[in-house]
């Protein structure tokens, strides 16, 4: 009984439709030597504001990520000074990949509970040109613990490996279906300005492309990449007043199963599913009647077990749901149509905010020649840390409401 | 946020025992791994914390395991994570389930990385780094 009356309460209390993402953009991305983290920042934030038609004064709400490559404790704080706005209402998140969508569902929760009005939700950083190499790579392996998997040289990489790995052991996935994963997103970023490879690939080259760490060849892995992500989320009543088409947040779902890779409960099987169920019973909606989708794709493989876990396919299945060429134009579900971490841009933190920027414009109809005809219900799968963490969260047009 | 300094990324990390884990380190210098058995609810479980995961008891014992386990999942190493380990590759990452049901991150020592199987039989190596550190590492059982 007490279970009953408090899921009945949980239900009531729903950021469904209570916010709308009013304004969206970018930085330059891909390789940016001349800019700053912070530039970069400012310039993703000016974007975004000038898409929603609002002034600097009106944001009084920042969430941001964490950048490599300008390690402030505080950078929401720290851009906010930089930026020259003053908020009632702050914070810099930490869940790995899964921050960008723990922001939405943050800001949407600020919002409903009366903390902001306007909140920007930033990332940036710069990984490509900030960083050398080596310590862009030694960087992220120093977020795996440091007694227990650091020791044996175990690269972040490595974590998603031993998923995929143990995933073409249990279902019979292949190297050849992972290439594909890496080949059709290479065909979306040929369509989309500002992509940092597109130059067109085949399984060939992917399985040719030399090892990083098996089963994971060089082309199945994503790019490292600068760049800064921006955008205003305000309360749905006053989405209206802005410039932009509102895109609403209809639901929100998040799962931690894990710290350690060797706590993981099943190496195949991740909390996208308990993230994902929550956000489609808050938005009250299958997986099967969403339009268009970003998913996070830091690896080829990864895809392929989200595309299982977000309910997409069957368990098992992702290989040959790929092979069949679902996750692109006149499949069941359309995948990160700007291509990608794989082959658009990852610049870190901020790599997933752009599978919700190409969402968000997808849902607008702006996409021009790469844009899913009638899309009006979107889903954007963040997550990280070798699926520790897991966001999921579900938007949609006014007619979804 | 810690940023990783040039000469640090030269340096292979190693662990830094604190007050959960000293007996586990100390273990691994006089040759054995130890798991903690929950004498409440019998889970065993790796690493060494301060309560069972399972029921919350704080009455945990340290074993010694047998040292004998199986190849989980696995990944060879072409493409060092930073300087530290680019004298290493390849190198395979395993991720071992022991025979007392814990699973645990190690690496192979004494054989070929890329003849690495699924569900291979491996037993544990304690490998001295230096004077301060002994790094549980894993072989091909029955040599």
């Amino acid at each position: 009984m007490a279970n009953r009356v408090s899921g009945a309460i949980a239900r009531q209390r729903s950021i469904r439709g209570q916010v709308a993402i009013v304004g969206a953009g970018r930085s330059e991305v891909g390789r940016v030597p001349d800019k700053s983290v912070m530039a970069l920042a400012s310039q993703a934030a000016k974007a975004a504001l000038a898409d929603a038609g609002i002034k600097r004064s009106q944001i009084d709400g920042v969430l941001t990520s964490s950048a490599f490559a300008a390690p402030f404790h505080r950078f929401s704080v720290a851009f906010s000074e930089y930026f020259g706005i003053v908020p009632t209402f702050s914070n810099t998140l930490q869940v790995s990949g899964a921050t960008a969508a723990t922001m939405f569902n943050i800001a949407a929760a600020a919002i409903a509970g009366g903390l902001a009005e306007n909140v920007l939700v930033l990332g940036a950083d710069s990984l490509l040109t900030g960083l050398s190499p080596d310590l862009a790579l030694r960087s992220m392996t120093e977020s795996r613990d440091q007694q227990y998997e650091m020791p044996f040289g175990i690269p972040v990489a490595n974590t998603f490996a031993m998923t995929a790995h143990r995933h073409m052991k249990e279902f019979g996935t292949t190297a050849e279906q992972f290439a594909k994963v890496a080949v059709i997103h290479r065909e979306h970023a040929m369509r989309t300005p500002g992509a940092q490879m597109t130059t067109p690939i085949t399984v060939d080259d992917v399985l040719n492309s030399g090892w990083v760490t098996t089963p994971y060849h060089k082309l199945d892995c994503s790019l490292i990449s600068d760049g800064a992500v921006a955008f205003v989320v305000s309360a749905a009543d006053r989405a209206g007043a802005c410039r932009a088409k509102p895109i609403y947040i209809l639901g929100g779902g998040e799962c931690y199963t894990h710290e350690h890779i060797f706590l993981m409960p099943s190496l195949t099987t991740t909390g996208a599913v308990q993230s994902s169920a929550k956000a489609y019973a808050m938005a009250g909606c299958s997986p099967q009647e969403i339009d268009v989708a970003g998913v996070y794709d830091c690896f080829t493989g990864t895809v392929i077990m989200m595309l299982e876990d977000l309910g997409f396919c069957p368990k098992g299945e992702g290989g040959r749901f790929v092979d069949d060429r679902q996750i692109t134009y006149g499949g069941s579900i359309p995948c990160n149509t700007h291509g990608g971490l794989l082959s658009y841009a990852h610049p870190g933190m901020p790599g997933s905010l752009l599978h919700f920027l190409e969402v968000v414009q997808q849902l607008r109809g702006e996409c021009g020649p790469r844009q899913v005809a009638g899309a009006e219900l979107g889903l954007v799968h963040s997550l990280g840390a070798g699926f520790a963490t897991q966001a999921t969260t579900i938007l949609g047009t006014e007619a979804t409401l | 946020m810690r940023r990783i300094e040039p000469k640090e990324a030269h340096v292979k990390p190693l662990p830094t025992p604190d007050s959960d884990s000293q007996a586990y380190w100390q273990g691994l210098k006089d040759g054995r791994l130890l798991l903690q058995h929950c004498t409440g609810c019998g889970h065993v479980q790796f690493y060494q914390q301060s309560i069972c995961r399972q029921c919350g008891s704080e009455a945990l014992e340290h074993r010694a395991a047998s040292g004998r386990g199986v190849v989980h999942s696995f990944s060879v190493v072409h493409r060092a994570p930073g300087p530290a380990f680019k004298q290493d590759t390849p190198y395979a990452v395993l991720l071992v389930e022991l025979a007392e049901g814990p699973r645990m991150i190690s690496s192979l020592v004494g054989g070929d990385p890329m003849a690495v199987q699924f569900d291979m039989a491996v037993e544990l190596v304690c490998e001295p780094i230096n004077d301060q550190v002994v790094l549980p590492r894993f072989r091909p059982a029955g040599r």
